[in-house]
């Protein structure tokens, strides 16, 4: 049996086919997200068929996720992206407690019981500061690709402060820092601890271990190790941490056809 | 002429309207098609849902018709107060006047939400310098200067201290802009030191004897500053019989709110609830009609009940809410998301509880007064909370956040921690501006997640 969990995202769209029998990953893929959404979602998710060997026909059952989740009409079933974060972060690693999400336009904290389900959640939607846009508007205003910030985090040696928590001061910041000869390296360091340190006022004064980081912003190397920083703990990448969302939900997929 | 319980659009409401009036509805004199209010500019309404039953449309005509009550008041003569902030206490003592008409113009606070920015009130706070940094009371202050909502009272009373920052700085600028205001101070309600005098007070809580009688002191000035304007003396006899009366009516939300709470099915819809906990802090400016029309939702609630009637899925999410929204088409959109009311906090728990009816009225005035959510610590507000949530059979919490209220901000972080501490309940907070429509999507991610996470949890 196969089913699909599509992710879609206020940046990229993602689609992961699983094999319900083996709960096999047997495809997936990512695109960006676009005015568009239903036909993106359904070229991508016709691609990955594709490159999978299987018939879209041969899909049984499709949940989507994701802030355009509701757009979505190929999907039966709709799930919000933090049930399906959890459940995809519960399939490979059960004894997670704590699971952080940076997608591109909100970051997400999901406590977890000791059974693996949702306890509570905090979400930042209401400005950019600790989200996937920041780092855009940060690479934007150095002439960078957002992909290049991490090399650059990495080879500073002096990380910035970054005292405002509003991207639009942040970048008025940065300005100021260019000028005083602040390098980039260390202008970018010093945004993914402002990111970090965000996310950190979302935990609280508790955080429960093993921490888990999702999201396409979990791909930023040095990332992982503010969050370490900011919140004093041991903070591990989740595999395919982009696709987390659509794996989650294709496996709650399954689940609904297996238990209808 | 009685339905199935059901949610309906402003239109079926229309539609049901014209039907019900065939059959020879009974009206109030406020009665009439929900719809008008649109044409006043309520345009909010439009995208609501309703319930159908003809008690909810005497309740929500009785809601949007205040401001004629009060003009109509005003013309028999009748002296206005307007009570600010401390709701639900200085309204029990006015209406022991036969011509004084009380009402709060806190209540403009949903004026930006029901006229959908309209009205403009909000655009007059900012010019006077009360900017979005503020709770959306501020709105108030547009009422007074565009007088399109309410007369401008005789008197202005409002209560200021440990009550509401926000509220204090409005109040305030209010007093400046040349609308005399008698202040009463409402001190911080503190935990009795051990071998202290203290007194048993509505909500279970504790305060010490002093306390209890320095705010008996300031309504005592209060009836003083009340007796001046009605002309007359309130004796002690009047003030107890205007307690029974208040009474009466929190008798009538405390077994409506009950059977809302703890039905098998949920038998009416949050808003039609919140605006029945609403008319209960002042009467909406009538309080024999007000009396009339909770004990007519009363009586629907009942008989649903009895019936095994609802209007929402059985397995609906059981939420207890904290804080009153902004913009009430959140809780439209919370019950589409799969919840359904199961306790409320909305910071004026003290106008809901029974007000003690032994001994001197004035004092049991003021022990109810004291009980006020907002002027104890945010830890006793969050453990009745956690108790109420427990009596009620709540699986989760939501967290409401006001724009701009410097208490919400405080308060919520506080309020999930200790009930984290204290229960395995799921905790959400969420952000409700006046006009919530470019959040929707936001807000009805957290409410389904919050859903999806309660049926989770159902699983054997």
């Amino acid at each position: 049996m196969i089913c699909a969990g599509i992710d879609a995202g206020s940046r990229t769209i993602k689609v992961v086919l699983l094999d319900a029998n083996t709960s096999r990953v047997i495809g997936a893929g990512v695109t960006d997200q676009g005015v568009k959404q239903p036909e993106l979602a359904l070229a991508l998710l016709s691609r990955v068929c594709s490159e999978a060997g299987v018939e879209k026909v041969q899909i049984e059952s499709i949940v989507a996720t994701g802030y355009g989740r509701d757009a979505l009409d190929i999907a039966g079933t709709t799930v919000t992206e933090i049930t399906c974060h959890a459940r995809g972060v519960r399939e490979d690693q059960p004894d997670v407690r704590t699971i952080i999400d940076i997608g591109g336009q909100d970051s997400k904290l999901v406590r977890m019981t000791d059974k693996g389900y949702v306890r509570d959640f905090v979400i930042n939607d209401r400005c950019a500061a600790g989200t996937g846009r920041f780092l855009e508007v940060v690479a934007s205003r150095l002439g960078v690709e957002p992909q290049d910030l991490a090399g650059m985090a990495e080879r500073a040696d002096s990380p910035a402060t970054i005292s405002s928590m509003c991207v639009v001061f942040a970048e008025s910041e940065i300005v100021g820092l260019l000028s005083s000869g602040v390098t980039p390296e260390n202008i970018v360091a010093g945004v993914l601890s402002a990111i970090a340190s965000r996310i950190a006022a979302m935990a609280g004064r508790h955080i429960e271990e093993p921490v888990i980081f999702t999201g396409g912003v979990a791909m930023v190397p040095g990332m992982d190790k503010a969050l370490e920083t900011a919140l004093g703990c041991s903070v591990a990448i989740a595999r395919d941490p982009q696709l987390t969302g659509a794996y989650g939900a294709a496996l709650l997929a399954a689940e609904a056809n297996r238990f209808p | 002429m009685r339905q199935s319980p059901r949610k309906i659009s402003l239109a079926e409401w229309d539609t049901r309207y014209a039907e019900m009036k065939k059959e020879g509805l009974p009206e109030p004199a406020y009665g009439g098609r929900l719809s008008r209010h649109v044409n006043n500019g309520d345009y909010r309404l439009k995208r609501l849902s309703f319930d159908n039953s003809p008690a909810s449309l005497d309740l929500w005509n009785f809601l949007l018709t205040e401001d004629e009550r009060l003009h109509e008041s005003r013309k028999a003569g009748r002296k206005i107060v307007g009570t600010m902030k401390d709701l639900g206490t200085v309204p029990v003592m006015a209406y022991a006047f036969p011509n004084i008409t009380a009402f709060y113009p806190d209540g403009a606070w949903w004026i930006p939400c029901v006229m959908e920015m309209s009205a403009g009130l909000l655009r007059v706070a900012d010019s006077l310098g009360v900017d979005e940094s503020f709770c959306p009371v501020r709105a108030m202050l547009g009422a007074f200067v565009t007088e399109a909502h309410f007369p401008i009272p005789d008197l202005l009373v409002c209560s200021v201290g440990a009550t509401c920052d926000d509220f204090s700085a409005i109040a305030q600028r209010l007093e400046a802009m040349g609308h005399a205001i008698v202040w009463w101070e409402m001190p911080h309600r503190r935990t009795p030191l051990t071998g202290e005098p203290s007194v048993r007070m509505p909500g279970g809580l504790e305060a010490p004897v002093d306390q209890v009688a320095f705010v008996r002191g300031q309504l005592a000035k209060i009836r003083h500053v009340l007796e001046e304007l009605a002309g007359a003396a309130l004796d002690d006899d009047q003030l107890s019989a205007a307690i029974r009366v208040a009474n009466e009516a929190r008798d009538l939300l405390e077994r409506l709110r009950r059977l809302v709470f703890t039905a098998k099915r949920c038998p009416l819809p949050a808003t039609e609830l919140l605006i029945a906990e609403m008319l209960t802090i002042h009467f909406c400016s009538d309080r024999d009609e007000c009396l009339r029309v909770l004990g007519g939702l009363l009586a629907e609630v009942e008989l649903r009940v009895a019936a095994g009637e609802g209007l929402l899925d059985a397995d609906a999410a059981r939420i207890f809410w904290v804080n009153p929204v902004a913009d009430v088409r959140a809780l439209t959109l919370f019950e589409e998301c799969g919840g359904r009311l199961c306790g409320t906090d909305n910071m004026f728990l003290h106008a809901l509880d029974r007000i003690p009816s032994t001994g001197d009225p004035l004092e049991c005035l003021a022990m109810s007064a004291l009980s006020d959510p907002m002027v104890g610590s945010a830890t006793d507000r969050a453990l009745r909370i956690c108790s109420d949530a427990k009596t009620f059979g709540a699986e989760g919490i939501v967290v409401s956040r006001i724009p701009g209220a410097s208490h919400c901000a405080l308060e919520g972080t506080i309020i999930a921690d200790v009930v984290r501490s204290r229960s395995d309940l799921p905790v959400v907070e969420l952000e409700v501006p006046p006009v919530s429509d470019a959040f929707s999507s936001s807000l009805s991610t957290r409410m389904q997640a919050l859903v999806e996470s309660i049926k989770q949890r159902r699983r054997p």
